[in-house]
């Protein structure tokens, strides 16, 4: 058991610059991938990595969304807000989660503390009532 | 798809006069941010309109290596200012 | 038809890279600006990638590696920069702290 993410990106750079599905590719893609060294092997549950990964591919449309409202609408307003992590997270989890918000253009990661909270950036309309 | 091209340039001007005329290493390093991945897109734009996808692997090259370089140099200059402020 | 689509793609993505490089040059907070980055930088080139590819279908391996690698980069130096940003516990802008959840 490895990091799913670690092997998944590993694989998708690895096909996507060779873009070439023969089998000797796909063999020395896997062996790669497979042989390179790795930092943390601690997993986390595949129920909360589908939810997450599924949490990226909605991401991305809302992303434009987002976009579109605060080139319509100024956003003058900065406020900084304390989010708590959801429970058992694993590192490359949170690295997910942290890439989910920052990626989004109103909200943006500033710090993580490791007890278990985010210091998140926002832009507004107006201010908090 | 020259015009294009043009309008990209002039977009590439803007963070270059913000890195020269700010002088707080932060606003330059954002504007060098975005000046990086400026020209990346701008080469793969070049590549297309010239037909030449050899021009193309080097953009889609340098946008995979990144940005790694400038997030180091934050990370010293972070430190550099830590140590110098006590 | 392709053509038309990408076209609006790319200008949707220049569009984008004016508005959001635009506060560059603006007297606001770090922050504040990369938020308008991440409009310009992430979403603007993105949409021009995509514009590329309606044009160029079969370079499709390495335009969606651009597209993965300019979300992922872009998103991290912005992670990154606002990290280096702020120091520990005080801020220059945004007092309010609030607990959100």
């Amino acid at each position: 058991m490895t990091g799913y993410l670690n092997i998944i990106l590993r694989l998708t750079i690895w096909f996507l610059l060779t873009a070439d599905l023969s089998w000797a590719n796909i063999v020395i893609g896997v062996g790669v991938t497979i042989l390179l060294p790795r930092g943390v092997t601690n997993v986390g549950l595949l129920k909360d990595w589908l939810r997450t990964l599924g949490e990226v591919a909605v991401a991305i449309p809302q992303a434009y969304k987002e976009a579109f409202e605060i080139m319509l609408y100024p956003h003058r307003e900065e406020t900084v807000v304390l989010e708590r992590v959801k429970p058992r997270r694993t590192p490359s989890l949170i690295f997910l989660d942290i890439f989910l918000i920052t990626f989004t253009p109103k909200t943006i990661v500033q710090r993580y503390h490791s007890r278990g909270w985010y210091e998140v950036h926002y832009i507004q309309r107006r201010e908090t009532p | 798809m020259t015009l294009v091209l043009i309008a990209m340039i002039g977009a590439l001007l803007i963070p270059m006069v913000e890195a020269l005329q700010d002088e707080d290493i932060w606003q330059r390093m954002l504007a060098f941010a975005s000046i990086s991945t400026k020209t990346s897109v701008i080469i793969l734009v070049i590549a297309v309109l010239q037909d030449d996808w050899m021009i193309g692997v080097v953009g889609v090259l340098i946008l995979s290596v990144g940005n790694a370089a400038l997030m180091l140099l934050a990370q010293i200059i972070k430190r550099v200012n830590d140590v110098m402020d006590g | 038809m392709i053509n038309i689509l990408s076209y609006t793609c790319i200008i949707l993505g220049l569009v984008f890279w004016y508005w959001g490089t635009w506060p560059l040059l603006g007297r606001r907070s770090v922050l504040y600006k990369l938020h308008g980055l991440s409009v310009a930088d992430t979403l603007g080139s993105m949409a021009i990638v995509v514009g590329l590819l309606l044009r160029i279908p079969h370079e499709w391996p390495l335009l969606v590696l651009a597209l993965i690698s300019l979300s992922i980069w872009n998103t991290v130096l912005g992670y990154v920069l606002a990290y280096c940003v702020t120091d520990d516990g005080t801020h220059d802008v945004g007092q309010e702290v609030g607990h959100g959840g």
